[in-house]
């Protein structure tokens, strides 16, 4: 079931994105082929503009991704459309996961077609070349510094990322969720969920960092290139610190929507 | 014949307004109940309390035996009373959202229907007016073979020719074991459909009763009855 939940939250949130998508790289394309190579100080009209709606949509990507996490939540469980998803023989917990990942999805194409758009309008001739040599000359100084460690870096780093994705986006449900709970104000209250929650989290961060040796870690202090070599592991350690915390605070936003959704729903 | 919805002590509170009171209630299998009360009597919440969409505030409530959960909404066939679709989608893409997650489910049944109705299934929701979308719904709903069907208000927005089509089509779509149960306060327009009735007034259960009982016992039509039962 959880792969049909997947199948229609992509259909549902796609038909807004791929046009948004195609739309950007098109507005780059145009804006790339009609404006001159010299810089902005001789643009012409049309590619002022093309470049202007080229800016527009990228911030439209970008808010979208955030108007539609909270929206699918919303509005797809919580107010009249969930009257149909819930009493679809399907528990909370999948209809969340399926929410979830199909955001986080959207927000990490977003961030990438993002980045191709800039290529788009930015790249010269030769440029991917140089990048690539760029690249490969960063990546053996890094090797030889670093030795394999670098490849658990670079993992540690993108899970970093996914985690705090989920992370971000299971307050927001959590808040929703909350807020849901309140018979008057529900956007109020999930809005003060949100603040409670946040400033909880914080709260947390800063007590963990009094447990035992975690007073080592504020020795973190990068200045130099050689700072960072020498550190690297405590650097490591406090990076999987931050995941596992990351992980928990996760996994307890989690908890609360799914306890909130599964057994104190109260659709108006 | 055995219990297919019983209630015990059922209660739901909104804040301090109680909605429904203390309902005990038991049906058999095989039937068309008529859940019958005026506005604000109760009816939608005890059949959203069926559907798991409101939590009781005490009491219980069993479908089949079982608490409200995936294994009753597999078996149970809802008709909100407002529109639950969204409205991006188009009438053959909603079926197979239906077909998706409801192995009960026939696709058939339901383009047959939209025909009759003359309804394109190519149509987007968004496009349709409330009482077709209202149609949509029912289809939708009378197009699962479940053991149970809720309807809430199932002909509050349509017109009387399209009322008619839509008894004919809870009587013909329902098979010897299934129950529907149908809360409205049109009662006139269903009465002739219904072989039970429940009476419910300000969330409480007043009054249960074969039809045939009201008839012979009380001489009186259903609607004789509400009328003189609710009287204001």
């Amino acid at each position: 079931m959880l792969s049909k939940l997947l199948k229609y939250e992509l259909k549902a949130t796609g038909r807004i994105f791929l046009p948004l998508f195609v739309a950007l790289l098109m507005f780059a394309g145009i804006t790339r082929f009609i404006s001159p190579p010299m810089g902005p100080e001789k643009w012409a009209a049309p590619a002022m503009i093309s470049m202007f709606v080229y800016i527009c949509i990228m911030a439209g990507i970008f808010v979208m991704t955030f108007i539609m996490m909270i929206q699918r939540f919303n509005k797809n469980l919580l107010s009249d459309e969930g009257y149909l998803m819930f009493t679809l023989p399907v528990k909370a917990w999948k209809h969340i996961v399926s929410k979830l990942f199909v955001s986080m999805l959207w927000m990490i194409t977003s961030g990438i077609v993002a980045f191709i758009s800039v290529l788009i309008i930015a790249l010269e001739k030769g440029d991917i070349t140089k990048f690539t040599e760029a690249f490969a000359t960063f990546y053996d100084q890094a090797f030889e510094q670093l030795g394999a460690s670098i490849y658990f870096l670079s993992f540690e780093i993108i899970i970093g990322i996914l985690v705090s994705l989920a992370s971000g986006i299971l307050i927001v449900y959590a808040s929703i969720a909350i807020g849901h709970l309140i018979n008057e104000h529900k956007m109020l209250a999930s809005f003060g969920a949100f603040i409670i929650l946040s400033t909880l989290s914080q709260f947390l961060f800063i007590l963990i960092s009094f447990i035992p040796g975690g007073a080592y870690f504020s020795n973190v202090n990068i200045s130099s290139y050689n700072d960072f070599i020498s550190m690297q592991w405590l650097i490591q350690t406090v990076m999987a610190y931050g995941i596992i915390f990351t992980g928990l605070l996760s996994a307890a936003f989690f908890a609360v929507t799914n306890l909130i959704l599964s057994k104190r729903l109260n659709l108006e | 014949m055995s219990t297919i919805f019983e209630c015990t002590d059922l209660t739901k509170k909104f804040g301090s307004k109680v909605a429904v009171s203390g309902v005990n209630l038991k049906l058999e299998r095989g039937q068309i109940v008529g859940l019958l009360g005026p506005n604000g009597s109760g009816k939608s919440t005890i059949i959203k309390l069926a559907n798991e969409l409101l939590t009781p505030t005490s009491g219980t409530i069993l479908i089949g035996g079982k608490k409200p959960g995936i294994e009753t909404k597999k078996i149970v066939s809802y008709l909100p009373e407002r529109t639950y679709l969204n409205d991006w989608m188009r009438v053959h893409q909603i079926i197979e959202f239906f077909s998706d997650f409801y192995p009960d489910f026939k696709p058939k049944k339901a383009y047959d229907m939209l025909k009759s109705l003359k309804i394109d299934a190519n149509d987007r929701l968004k496009t349709m007016s409330k009482g077709t979308k209202e149609k949509v719904q029912l289809i939708l709903v009378m197009s699962r073979e479940a053991e149970l069907y809720l309807l809430d208000e199932p002909i509050g927005g349509v017109d009387p020719a399209a009322r008619d089509y839509i008894l004919q089509t809870i009587l013909g779509n329902y098979n010897e074991n299934a129950t529907v149960i149908i809360s409205t306060h049109l009662i006139s327009d269903i009465e002739n459909i219904l072989d039970y009735v429940v009476f419910i007034n300000q969330g409480k259960v007043v009054m249960t009763s074969s039809v045939d009982d009201i008839r012979a016992e009380k001489g009186k039509s259903v609607d004789g009855l509400f009328r003189e039962v609710f009287k204001c």
